[in-house]
């Protein structure tokens, strides 16, 4: 047995912005190390230097596939700080934004793991139907991927004329293609001989490993944070949150693509259901919140992210901690790329769904 | 109303009254406890084998130079209970080590490394404490404590 | 008399020569930068945050296939590198290497504030404040992200370069 040290470097097709070692043995990994870093801005110590509402554009760069979500935790965690609560047509607002900027990021992941395969059909169609809720974005903030929409007191402002016609239009053509997908992807023999029986990750491991997100859900283990802590408006609409038993990377997969299904019932509830009212309450330009700590949990596309913010009593955060979603899901990485052929690697962690940009911060 | 979170800070007062220096319920779903550094090995696993707090959610570390330490909080969730508790502990800025909590939570290998690279907090035990997201040749000293100055104007 | 091998080797030495003063011809010079110009493969390179964008410039809607960019693995074989945003210290002595084995001629283009001069980032310790630090840069797309719109001009003020000769 001769063991070969393989670099999987930052320039490559299929690795995005991370590298890692890997000790081959012919065809079959034997160990794995992660290299990260290539992406680290140092956020949580430039997030000292602004004030909290300079700091939601940076805390928005975090990962900017699933901006709204992102944001959201911190701004939760401002208000707790300050003590103040947000009016009612704010948190349904709120909860519409989420809920659209998880399905963009869920697209973004399928459509790599179907690089991963080798399927591009699939991710050209996954890519082009994310342009139907970008435009909604354009329509109601005029950027379409980084919209710093939420700010500590509420939304910046309201929907515009036109958005609930243009919105229904474009979720009734979404769903009707949501159906061929299913048949075309996770159908697909394919499709099913690379991922089923793939990175299989047990109840015990996941909850060990402190895995979350889909991959936590995927191996039967139900915890969702918009169910296990209600926030915003999600206590009062109704949704289920989908899990699978096997945890492999078909049921990862599988776990995201009923979430789609889910977050479009959830987006045309919260516009039937949204009451009248202001979007914002008064907050200064400079917020100074009197002295203490708040930890606010969201849940976002890949899974829960946390913050920890401290205040001191000045206009800038003393420290601000970032939890996230990838961060946590990386452990998972190496203690399941043992005993498998070098081939499986990119399936692996395209189903885990990592974002570098997530992992540095 | 906060049955499950008063009934965690009773039971930790009672079980370790040499160890807990302050334990309360902040809110809803919230408990904080602080610790001394001895004795937190002892309180992690009874905080996992007997409260069911098995979730690692985050471990981070904060600089407070005017008192001289470095302060170190572990946020623990737990899945049947639904309760997240924060577990805080003190080290000294001039010997900063701290025995590591990988035997009880599996979860915390890479936030310790982590908290280590940008604080210089050292965990006895941890397997591996390198280089992880800063460059190969970084010499500069610890990014995340108050005494390293960021730039202050755009070059 | 000369025997058949000295005859072909002079007649070689001729083609050479012949081929040489052909290229600085004008005609052949403008025909070899319209080749050039339609088509630029890209490196697989993404840096930093402006990689949705990447995704979306490449897929059906905003086509950059049409004006010739595929984005190809193999590094030897392309001409054109983009730095997608953030370059930080690690993956700075990275992008330098890759932009050393690309072979001649070889181009680059900046997109997003923070590879012209470190954007958001202006405080921040580990970031290189602007990509033209380290490697020359021919075109500028300034944003953050820029619009698909933006990207597919700057590649088309590229394309102007290269066909003046530039």
């Amino acid at each position: 047995m001769s063991i070969m040290r393989v670099r999987w470097g930052p320039q490559h097709p299929v690795s995005g912005q991370w590298a890692f070692w890997l000790d081959v043995d012919g065809d079959i990994v034997v160990n794995m190390e992660p290299d990260i870093g290539y992406t680290h801005r140092g956020i949580e110590k430039v997030a000292e230097n602004r004030t909290y509402i300079q700091n939601v554009p940076v805390i928005e760069r975090t990962s900017v596939f699933d901006a709204g979500n992102i944001v959201f935790g911190y701004v939760q965690a401002v208000e707790e700080l300050m003590g103040i609560e947000i009016p009612e047509r704010a948190k349904y607002i709120r909860t519409i934004v989420g809920e659209m900027s998880r399905i963009v990021s869920h697209l973004y992941g399928l459509g790599l793991l179907a690089i991963a395969v080798g399927f591009e059909t699939m991710l050209m169609w996954f890519i082009n139907d994310r342009e139907l809720f970008l435009d909604l974005f354009e329509m109601l903030t005029g950027a379409r991927i980084t919209y710093s929409f939420f700010i500590p007191g509420g939304v910046l402002h309201d929907l515009p004329q036109g958005f609930y016609d243009e919105a229904m239009r474009r979720l009734d053509y979404f769903e009707r293609r949501l159906k061929d997908y299913w048949k075309m992807f996770f159908l697909n023999r394919t499709f099913v001989t690379r991922t089923r029986g793939v990175g299989v990750l047990k109840r015990e491991d996941a909850i060990r490993l402190g895995v979350v997100g889909p991959n936590l859900r995927a191996s039967g283990v139900e915890a969702d944070v918009r169910k296990d802590e209600p926030y915003a408006a999600y206590d009062q609409i109704d949704f289920i949150v989908p899990t699978e038993k096997e945890g492999d990377a078909y049921a990862r997969g599988g776990v995201r693509f009923h979430e789609l299904e889910q977050s479009v019932s959830i987006i045309r509830q919260a516009l039937q259901k949204i009451p009248d009212g202001r979007v914002r309450v008064k907050v200064p330009i400079t917020p100074t919140p009197p002295k203490g700590e708040a930890y606010s949990r969201v849940e976002t596309a890949r899974g829960e992210i946390g913050y920890y913010i401290i205040s001191d009593g000045s206009d800038r955060p003393y420290r601000v901690k970032i939890s996230a979603p990838s961060f946590r899901n990386l452990l998972a990485m190496p203690f399941l790329s043992r005993n498998v052929p070098m081939a499986d690697i990119p399936t692996i962690y395209l189903s885990l769904d990592l974002i570098p940009l997530d992992v540095d911060r | 109303m906060l049955k499950v979170e008063e009934e965690v800070v009773k039971t930790l007062k009672q079980t370790f009254p040499e160890y807990v220096v302050e334990a309360k319920v902040q809110r809803e779903k919230r408990v904080t406890v602080v610790v001394k550094r001895e004795g937190l090995v002892e309180i992690a696993r009874f905080l996992r084998d007997s409260l069911q707090f098995d979730h690692v959610a985050s471990v981070s570390g904060v600089d407070y130079p005017e008192k001289n330490e470095l302060m170190v909080v572990y946020h623990i969730w737990s899945i049947p209970k639904k309760v997240l508790i924060a577990l805080k502990t003190s080290v000294p800025r001039d010997n900063p080590h701290l025995s590591s909590l990988i035997s009880v939570w599996e979860g915390v290998n890479y936030f310790e490394r982590e908290t280590w690279e940008m604080f210089g907090i050292v965990f006895d035990g941890h397997p591996n404490l390198s280089r992880f997201l800063l460059p190969e040749d970084w010499n500069k000293g610890f990014p995340f404590r108050k005494d390293f100055k960021l730039r202050t104007k755009p070059e | 008399m000369k025997n058949s091998m000295e005859k072909r080797e002079g007649r070689c030495k001729l083609f050479h020569f012949e081929i040489g003063k052909i290229q600085d011809w004008k005609p052949v010079k403008d025909l070899l930068n319209w080749a050039r110009a339609w088509s630029l493969w890209s490196v697989h390179l993404c840096t930093g945050c402006c990689s949705p964008e990447l995704m979306a410039v490449a897929c059906s809607r905003f086509d950059a296939e049409r004006f010739g960019t595929l984005p190809f693995p193999t590094l030897r074989e392309c001409d054109l590198l983009f730095i997608l945003g953030v370059v930080t210290e690690k993956m700075a002595k990275r992008v330098k290497i890759t932009y050393e084995q690309m072979p001649e001629p070889k181009y680059v283009i900046a997109l997003g504030d923070c590879a012209i001069s470190g954007g958001l980032w202006w405080d921040s310790y580990n970031v290189v404040q602007g990509v033209d630090k380290i490697i020359p840069v021919d075109v500028y797309v300034p944003g953050c992200p820029p619009r698909p719109e933006a990207w597919i001009q700057g590649l088309r003020l590229l394309q102007k370069k290269i066909m003046e000769g530039r």
